[in-house]
């Protein structure tokens, strides 16, 4: 069973992996195995898939969803254990309203483990603070895609730098680049979704 | 897996309107029967003598009736069947499908490891075949190259021996003997296991070819003889060049050309009924600067679609040329060249495009690099020749309905569902970030296709002999290395 839903979550199908999960929890196999062996081992699987060129992103994104779907079933079984590999606050920083590449990137953190708190777009300095300071996330993600919104990008990075030090950001976008994230004092910057999630996972360890 | 080759519908180029392909027909009958085509060989002024034609012996001239060429319109097939040694690489020449293969004859190719020109050998017959085997896009494999390493009685049967044995597409071949033509004719006999098999899925064919302007000679006029007469299909392709062996305007070079490949197809016609004969060109331009023949000119292209046009008049498939360069190595002049000249002939819906892989330099030089580009070239060809799919499911009214203002479809099933069927994927191109690509060593595309022909030769398996018949063939056939 564990390999039907491995392999329903490879093809994107939601409802198959809704049934296997079901049958698998019905058989008695543990909520975390299911999760570890067939759910997360899967998505490790897409994300290979995708970075050799193999898997599309729309199909990256289906994959995601389905694997959603069975944890929506095994999360509220979780007896007290962690299943996260870590936690993310995400957003668009103030002043931009495009969302794409942060809705890509949360969809793929999430498929690899990560419990993300998604802010959405126009998110504001506080906003981000606020939801640091309430989810206590080991990392802080922040988006752009307007030339002009990377000065609140800035903004934003120095005051979850004086105000929530502990915290690491990491930051993606069109017009961002590794050299921006090293002036402006980011703690990492990623491409594109699927080095989004390898860097997540490096600030993580 | 379809059973046979992947199909697309060409045609929605036209490069005149319907009544002017009406007008060239005519000044083609007129040419025909009062100007007359000069054939060199008596025995088929004969044939075309003992038909009715108006012949006059002592001038070599033959002038064809208009009711000779309906007939042979008339008795040509519609729809040729052109077979792989696998069923899956059949080509179903009808309409306006459309396929693309390669081409030549050469002498040279660009050598894979040092980049230098150098003569081909047998070995490049074969590395070439298996490339096509290889490559997606590569629909036939029109043999490319001529291998200066063995003696030229041993010509024929190593080029055919060799393409046979690297690829399960099919093989047309141009030949250089009649003791070549017939050994090249059992080879394929014994592949085939008889005569009657091997007429049934023809995976081999050949390429004659008449002289511009209107001349048949005699060698390859015996040639074209001798494989209607066993049954093998045949194209008769004629090579006019505007400006020097036609008008120099394109018009002018279409209805030369069609004189000339419908002489060749008449001929066939009336030695044996119903033969599968391709209309064939392979024109182009004369450089009015240098004054040599150019492959990769868009004159070319054009005029290779206008012959398509009169092939789908005539319902006879028709053998056409595309995708050449006349730059010296694998740089962005072959990639335009190729792409434009591919691109317009195979939207014209021309059936069976050969020349469109690997060729440089006025149709003399070969390069494992371009033909890898050339593969990516063809694709995205076929993708245009594609078109847009209009229906309820791609218009997507509903699932725009459902994403609504502001949202997207980037995570919609609809887009999961259809993306591979809608989006070409390239292979050679690249289209990383600029930090990854710096990463990955700056490649430039030459250098990215030549890994990959590397690749392929290396680790490329064709379908090959079993054992038993390779050890018989090259019993039969001291000659082949």
């Amino acid at each position: 069973m564990i390999q039907e839903i491995y392999t329903k979550v490879l093809a994107g199908e939601s409802d198959g992996v809704r049934s296997a999960v079901q049958k698998a929890l019905d058989e008695g196999i543990k909520p975390s195995k299911i999760i570890n062996d067939a759910l997360i081992k899967a998505m490790d699987e897409v994300g290979a898939r995708m970075k050799s060129g193999e898997m599309y992103v729309p199909e990256v994104l289906i994959a995601a969803e389905a694997m959603k779907a069975g944890l929506g079933l095994v999360k509220p079984l979780l007896e007290g254990e962690a299943y996260a590999v870590g936690k993310v606050v995400i957003g668009t920083v103030a002043g931009d309203l495009h969302d794409i590449g942060k809705n890509l990137v949360t969809m793929l953190l999430e498929s690899s483990g990560f419990e993300v708190i998604d802010l959405g777009v126009d998110a504001s300095a506080e906003v981000f603070l606020e939801a640091a300071g309430k989810h206590k996330p080991q990392i802080v993600g922040l988006s752009a895609l307007l030339t002009t919104t990377m000065a609140s990008m800035e903004a934003t990075v120095k005051a979850l730098r004086e105000k929530a030090p502990g915290i690491k950001t990491m930051i993606g976008g069109a017009p961002v680049s590794q050299q921006f994230a090293d002036e402006i004092g980011a703690g990492g910057y990623a491409p594109d979704g699927a080095s989004a999630v390898d860097l997540a996972k490096k600030l993580i360890q | 897996m379809s059973k046979v080759f992947q199909q697309y519908q060409g045609g929605s180029n036209k490069v005149f309107p319907g009544d002017k392909v009406k007008e060239i027909h005519e000044a083609s009958v007129h040419l025909m029967e009062k100007v007359g085509v000069k054939v060199h060989n008596p025995r088929a002024r004969q044939i075309f003598a003992d038909h009715g034609a108006q012949v006059d012996h002592g001038e070599a001239i033959v002038k064809i009736p208009r009711s000779m060429l309906e007939d042979a319109v008339a008795a040509a097939p519609s729809r040729v069947l052109l077979c792989g040694r696998e069923e899956k690489n059949d080509l179903v020449l009808e309409g306006t499908n459309t396929y693309l293969g390669t081409g030549g004859t050469v002498l040279y190719t660009l050598d894979l490891d040092t980049g230098e020109r150098r003569p081909t050998e047998v070995r490049d017959v074969a590395g070439y075949a298996k490339m096509t085997d290889a490559l997606e896009n590569v629909a036939f494999f029109v043999i490319n190259c001529y291998p200066q390493d063995v003696a030229t009685e041993d010509v024929d049967v190593n080029r055919f021996y060799h393409s046979f044995a690297n690829t399960s597409k099919h093989v047309m071949g141009g030949i250089y003997t009649m003791e070549g033509l017939k050994d090249v004719i059992r080879l394929s006999e014994e592949i085939a296991g008889g005569k009657a098999n091997l007429l049934a899925r023809p995976f081999v064919s050949f390429i004659t070819l008449i002289m511009s302007p209107l001349v048949m000679e005699v060698t390859y006029t015996d040639f074209l003889m001798e494989i209607v007469r066993y049954g093998l299909p045949l194209t008769t392709p004629a090579e006019p060049l505007a400006g020097a062996t036609a008008p120099v305007t394109l018009a002018g070079t279409v209805t030369i050309n069609n004189v000339e490949s419908l002489a060749g197809l008449v001929l066939a016609q009336l030695i044996r009924k119903g033969h599968p004969t391709l209309y064939g060109t392979t024109s182009s331009i004369m450089d009015m600067v240098t004054g040599t023949y150019m492959a990769g000119a868009i004159e070319s292209a054009l005029i290779n679609a206008g012959c398509a046009q009169m092939a789908q008049y005539y319902e006879i498939p028709i053998y056409a040329t595309g995708g050449m360069s006349d730059s010296k190595i694998p740089d962005c002049q072959a990639g335009y060249e190729s792409a434009a000249t591919a691109m317009i002939v195979a939207l014209a819906g021309a059936n069976y495009i050969h020349d469109a892989f690997g060729l440089l330099e006025f149709c003399t030089t070969l390069s494992y690099e371009k033909m890898v580009i050339d593969n990516e070239i063809v694709g995205m060809a076929l993708r245009a020749v594609r078109g847009i799919e209009v229906n309820e499911e791609t218009i997507a009214a509903d699932i725009i309905a459902e994403v609504g203002p502001g949202g997207n479809f980037l995570a919609h099933r609809h887009t999961a569902g259809h993306v591979r069927k809608e989006f070409f994927f390239p292979r050679v191109a690249d289209r990383q970030m600029r930090r990854d690509w710096e990463a990955s060593g700056s490649a430039d595309t030459a250098a990215r296709a030549k890994v990959m022909a590397e690749e392929i030769l290396r680790e490329h398996r064709p379908l090959g002999f079993a054992e038993d018949l390779e050890a018989l063939l090259r019993k039969n056939y001291a000659g082949i290395k």
